[in-house]
């Protein structure tokens, strides 16, 4: 059976820097991956790759049987992978909602008639994105649905992480590449994240999620497999109980954890 | 053709090279230092022109010797641009450091058309053009057709000398390794030691500076300066620094001889008509826009995700 | 409707009467003095009623009554139109303003919503008029239809820009605009088909056999002036213009132009095709320079390079900024404060690019949302969902 992802021998050069080094790596319907690594072992960069804004010097990437391997990143969304940006990137000066939209981009009519003539069917598609839109955020915080229409400058840091995952999940994709979604959360807020995120992956059970996480104990919680990259190359593959008693591992990346 | 009209064509196009890259320098520098263009340094250039200008007629008053008015003109431009140089990065560039990078470009715009239209205005019938003192030996050499003028001869040692100390000032001295610096990585200069501030303003001084010699230059070469000269010198060093690749010093040297090719070009290899080198010079360089967008020498490639 | 709910559109309809009296005031002022207050008076008031929140009632009563509203203000324009039918001067001014403001429509597609730098405006206008006037002196082609073409014209050559201007961003793009503005003007002075630095006569507009150029005549010796005619058609196109960059801005199209300009690569991540809304928004703004360039030639009756210059495309951007980035209701009072002004106060009109400059540079410094900044959108005004 395929793989709904199958990334065989990706390589990516920067310079004389071997960003990352014959990638493998696969993913099924519905699974949740855990991707770690010390800093600068290459997590981005495969985002990065998979979603075609980083050029690979080898290697494929697969999605759904289909090779797109680099395409360009609007042909990569059109297939079904949404990924958020680990220092984020929202349009800040724009409303919560026109994020979202943003996120929605590729199921809006952009017709001349839909948006500038007719406008009914405009009118009512931005009701029903509206409800749709807050029930989506509804599952991450009760207070974000009525701030649908305020700009984005003027939320937490918190919220502005929990829209830049919405805007991901908008169009429900059948992948979504989450790039450090809880960096500067406390524990306690990236629990609730975490939590938020499974209840939305329970309603939607065939969504697949690629995790980078540095926190262990949130891996573990979440991904049943976890994979771990160390200078651009995997080093182990497996549950975490399994990855974390790889000796490799132990020395890249969890050395002073394993002691402690 | 003619070898002899060949050499007073690349002697013309080289005096021209000169002019630009002159120009262009100053561009790329800030560019280099705070990644904006002040887009108001063709009208410093005019401005150094007019005030070299208005310092040979009070020097020639006083009863100065040539060689005498002619050190007073340099140093009156050079001084005076390198502090409007300093107040306009003061006022206008650094202020507006984080807001869109297109800002910088506009509000320098716009203190170009302040510049220009306050000379027009305000400099005794400002908007005819002035002639501007012959100072320099007038006798030539002969070698058949080709005519070299001392004067060139002059200017061109000038202009390439003034190149060469840029050069050895960003290459050998504290204040150029602190302007590599700052264009290198700000933070990490500022956290080095390197006043970031001073070293902008050094900077901007250095390059209006440049702009007034080659504003000099300008008026030595062709006798004559107009309030509106700065615009097309402008535009011109701004391509040449663009040709080359913004932020690379040698980049915009090579860019200011490319221009002055590409016009010199037009005017001598375009059968039909002279009067359209500008037209050629400016459709090629959005030709090379299009084939090479960050210039012949660009440096950096993709944008960071 | 209840009366509660209707009195809230007195806010709106006092704008627009304060609006339609301070253009009129404006246009009609007879002494310098007069000029001076009414102008300074129309400026403070934008600024003094933005800060004490009269903007928000204002715009909160036009949009809870949109409909009404927007037929008002067309009314306001007719009247002012009718009123000034007998000032030839005051219409003349009146029409050149309403063409910079549509040009302004363009620039604001391009440079305000979609971010894409055109420092060369008024050289598309120029695109504009010179194909409105060699079409009309050398074609039989009916007038509306030389006017589209020169939209279209200019359209066309606008994206000769394109594949440059996609190529490259910032900086890059701005020289690829400003090379174009002054290789244009080059171009035009020494052309001799096109009349170099001396330029081109335009004959006057003609639709349906109704000749513009000619005063409008009644039985009791009362004349109105020809550029009634002209006025009364320009604010029919201007009213159109605005009212389909209103739409783009308050639709998925407007969006996708805003996350373009803010950030083209997050954007791209969900699909987003950033050239090819890059192309529309620039083809568009090019189309409206050159309708507006040729109305411009049609009503000046002659055209020549020097109307086309560099100074002049800033001048365009200056309206653009100081009216509010991205606002197409501040480029009226812009373009009146840029176009009447100098005309009408002759104290300052040798001096107008030197203060505008200095003006723009004061409003980027101190107020970078201009006069009017812009607002967040409303999809539908009124209708908070």
């Amino acid at each position: 059976m395929t793989h709904l992802l199958e990334v065989s021998g990706l390589s990516v050069r920067f310079g004389g820097v071997r960003a990352l080094d014959g990638l493998d790596l696969h993913l099924d319907e519905g699974e949740t991956l855990g991707l770690i690594g010390p800093n600068g072992s290459g997590k981005t960069t495969s985002f990065n790759t998979i979603t075609g804004f980083v050029l690979p010097a080898g290697g494929t990437v697969r999605f759904a049987g289909e090779d797109i391997t680099a395409q360009p990143p609007r042909h990569v969304a059109r297939r079904g992978i949404a990924r958020t940006f680990q220092r984020l990137r929202l349009l800040t000066e724009l409303s919560v909602f026109d994020n979202l939209m943003v996120g929605q981009h590729l199921t809006l009519d952009h017709g001349i008639w839909a948006n500038l003539l007719g406008r009914g069917r405009l009118r009512g598609a931005i009701a029903r994105q509206t409800d749709e839109m807050r029930t989506l955020l509804r599952h991450f915080s009760p207070t974000l649905p009525d701030r649908l229409h305020e700009p984005v400058s003027a939320l937490t840091m918190i919220d502005r992480r929990r829209v830049e995952v919405c805007r991901a999940l908008a169009r429900s994709p059948r992948l979504l590449l989450l790039d450090e979604p809880s960096a500067g959360m406390t524990p306690d807020e990236t629990a609730e994240l975490m939590r938020d995120l499974q209840n939305v992956k329970a309603a939607r059970p065939s969504l697949a999620v690629i995790l980078i996480e540095h926190d262990m104990a949130v891996i573990e919680r979440v991904s049943a497999r976890c994979v771990v990259l160390d200078y651009g190359r995997k080093i182990a593959d497996g549950s975490y109980a399994e990855v974390t008693r790889d000796p490799a591992v132990r020395r890249a990346y969890l050395g002073e954890e394993a002691d402690a | 053709m003619d070898p002899a009209l060949f050499a007073q064509h690349l002697l013309n196009g080289v005096m021209l090279g000169v002019i630009y890259a002159l120009v262009a320098v100053g561009f790329t520098l800030f560019f280099g230092v705070l990644d904006v263009i002040k887009f108001s340094h063709g009208d410093v250039v005019m401005l150094g022109a007019f005030t070299a200008l208005a310092t040979s007629i009070a020097a020639s008053a006083a009863g100065l010797s040539s060689p005498v008015i002619l050190a007073a003109m340099l140093l009156a431009a050079i001084v005076g641009m390198a502090l409007v140089g300093m107040l306009m990065a003061r006022y206008l560039v650094l202020p507006l450091r984080n807001a869109p990078t297109l800002n910088v470009l506009l509000v320098t715009l716009m203190a170009g058309t302040v510049i220009r239209e306050g000379v027009r205005l305000f400099y005794p019938q400002g908007s005819n053009p002035k002639p501007f003192p012959r100072l320099l030996p007038t006798g030539a050499f002969e070698f058949g057709a080709f005519t070299l003028r001392h004067d060139s001869i002059v200017l061109l040692v000038l202009g390439v000398g003034a190149i060469v100390f840029v050069h050895l000032l960003i290459v050998r001295t504290r204040l150029g390794l602190a302007i590599r610096a700052v264009a290198q990585d700000p933070e990490t200069a500022a956290a080095m030691g390197i006043p970031f501030r001073g070293t902008v303003l050094a900077t901007f001084a250095i390059g209006s500076a440049l702009a007034a010699l080659a504003g000099v230059v300008n008026g030595l070469y062709y006798s004559e300066v107009s309030f509106n000269m700065g615009l097309l010198l402008g535009a011109i060093g701004f391509s040449a620094a663009v040709i080359g690749g913004l932020g690379n010093v040698y980049g915009a040297i090579l860019g200011g001889f490319v221009f002055a090719a590409l016009q010199t070009i037009g005017a001598v290899a375009l059968p039909f008509a002279s009067a359209y080198k500008d037209v050629f010079a400016f459709g090629v360089v959005i030709l090379l826009m299009a084939w090479k967008p960050g210039g012949l020498l660009a440096e950096r490639s993709a944008e960071r995700v | 409707m209840g009366a509660p709910d209707r009195a809230t559109i007195f806010p709106a309809l006092a704008a627009i009467l304060a609006g339609a009296g301070a253009t009129l005031a404006l246009l009609l002022a007879e002494t310098q003095w007069h000029v001076a207050v009414v102008a300074l008076a129309g400026v403070a008031a934008l600024l003094i009623g933005g800060r004490a929140g009269f903007g928000d009632a204002i715009h909160r009563s036009v949009a809870s009554h949109h409909r009404v509203t927007s037929a008002t203000s067309w009314l306001a324009g007719a009247v002012v139109v009718f009123l000034l039918r007998e000032h030839n001067f005051e219409l003349l001014m009146l029409c050149t303003v309403m063409l910079y403001v549509l040009a302004g429509l363009g620039l604001t597609v391009q440079f305000g919503f979609a971010g894409v730098v055109n420092f060369a405006a008024a050289a598309f206008m120029g695109v504009g008029a010179y194909t409105a006037a060699v079409l009309m002196t050398s074609t039989g082609l009916p007038h509306l239809v030389v006017v589209l073409a020169a939209g279209v014209v200019t359209a066309l050559i606008g994206s000769v820009l394109l594949l440059p201007l996609l190529r490259t961003r910032g900086h890059y793009a701005a020289l690829i605009t400003i090379a174009f503005g002054i290789l244009f003007r080059t171009f035009l002075e020494v052309n001799d088909t096109l009349g170099g630095p001396q330029g081109l006569k335009v004959p006057g507009l003609q639709i349906f056999g109704y000749a513009f150029n000619e005063a409008i005549e009644f039985d009791d010796e009362t004349e109105w002036s020809f550029y009634t005619a002209y006025a009364g058609v320009f604010l029919v196109v201007l009213g159109l213009a605005y009212t389909l960059v209103r739409r783009v801005e308050r639709s998925w199209m407007g969006l996708a132009l805003d996350a373009v300009r803010l950030d083209e690569t997050a954007a791209s991540a969900f699909g987003l095709n950033g050239a090819a809304w890059k192309i529309a928004a620039f083809s568009f703004g090019n189309f409206l320079a050159g309708i507006a360039g040729a109305l411009y030639a049609i009503l000046t009756a002659f055209i020549a390079p020097a109307s086309f210059t560099f100074g002049d495309s800033l001048l365009l951007l200056s309206i653009v900024i100081l009216g509010g980035l991205g606002n197409p209701l501040g480029l009226l009072p812009a373009a009146l404060v840029v176009v009447v002004l100098p005309e009408k106060l002759q104290v300052i009109q040798e001096y107008r690019f030197l203060l505008f400059a200095a003006l723009v540079i004061l409003i980027l410094l101190l107020r970078p949302g201009g006069l009017m900044p812009r607002r967040a959108r409303e999809y539908f005004p009124g209708r908070s969902s």
